[in-house]
């Protein structure tokens, strides 16, 4: 087995280690707010297959750059865009019903 | 002239490596834009569900999480062994590179297949959010209306790109079977891989924002 088969299917066997915790952990009750945390196993999974699957570390530096770019502007998006929903004060006001 | 250089190389790069750097950085490229694309999707997952919490929980509560969770195994393990195709071409072993393309194809249609059946059951249970009669109502249902309305979006479009991503691993066997590629030149095998590995990225973001984060709540 060479070494890149041998790093495909650790690879594989960690994604499978994460994405059953992700799935076990999705059955324990926790506040709703908090629930998003469980992207957090999905964002390790991520990046295994960046590293291992699409080999950016062993990419030229116009690769990399490229995957960067990717992940900033998805963080200028998810972050900028979720300023709203994270700032904004609901009052409540007499008479209305706001929707749940 | 590009012949008398090296097979495949052209004239307006220095070299065999900087054509094929050139392509893999290309593809990294419009992966950049795709990251976009989903990342609106994204947001408003997250925007919607600030708002309607309850309501996105209790639709994320009817998703069918067998076949979600089947579908993820089947994508990380096509992921892996087209992976594992690259590494035989390396080797220059085309014929076991075939035979990875061949399976990864299979593993998409096993998915593409799966989801279909998802879908039907679904719309069975009414829940397709255009339903007069949808399924979730009271307090929830505007909520989980707007969950269902991004569910079917979102997994149409990666479906969408499941095709395009199966239709590109059959030309990669194609020219394997004809054999176009070696350990020296095989640069589409790479580029193609990018693609597939990118849409398995997008359902493994995608599995538990729709089967898992409504589950326990």
């Amino acid at each position: 087995m060479s070494r890149a088969h041998r790093q495909a299917l650790l690879c594989w066997l960690g994604l499978l280690l994460l994405g059953a915790t992700e799935f076990g952990v999705s059955f324990i009750h926790f506040d709703r707010a908090l629930r998003p945390l469980l992207m957090l196993p999905a964002l390790a999974m991520v990046a295994l297959v960046g590293l291992v699957f699409m080999r950016v570390r062993s990419g030229v530096a116009v690769v990399r750059g490229f995957a960067l770019a990717g992940l900033l502007w998805l963080l200028l998006l998810l972050g900028l865009g979720s300023m709203d929903p994270m700032t904004r004060t609901a009052y409540v006001v007499q008479g209305i019903d706001l929707p749940r | 002239m590009s012949d008398e250089i090296a097979p495949h190389h052209h004239f307006q790069y220095a070299s065999p490596r900087h054509q094929a750097d050139t392509a893999i950085a290309g593809m990294w490229l419009f992966l950049a834009t795709e990251v976009l694309f989903f990342g609106g999707l994204v947001l408003a997952w997250m925007f919607c569900r600030h708002w309607q919490q309850a309501g996105f929980d209790a639709g994320g509560r009817e998703t069918v999480i067998a076949i979600g969770t089947v579908n993820l195994v089947l994508l990380l393990t096509s992921s892996f062994v087209y992976s594992s195709g690259l590494a035989f071409i390396e080797l220059d072993q085309p014929r076991r590179l075939l035979q990875c393309c061949l399976v990864t194809m299979g593993l998409g249609v096993a998915f593409l297949v799966l989801k279909a059946a998802e879908w039907l059951i679904d719309i069975h249970e009414r829940l397709f959010p255009a339903m007069a009669d949808f399924r979730i109502t009271g307090a929830e249902e505007g909520g989980a209306r707007l969950f269902w309305s991004l569910y079917f979006v979102a997994t149409s479009l990666h479906a969408l790109h499941m095709l395009v991503g199966i239709a590109v691993v059959g030309w990669v066997a194609a020219q394997t079977r004809a054999g176009r590629f070696s350990s020296a030149w095989h640069t589409p095998v790479e580029v193609v891989g990018l693609y597939w590995s990118f849409v398995d990225i997008v359902w493994i973001v995608l599995y538990p924002l729709i089967y898992l984060v409504g589950r326990g709540a």
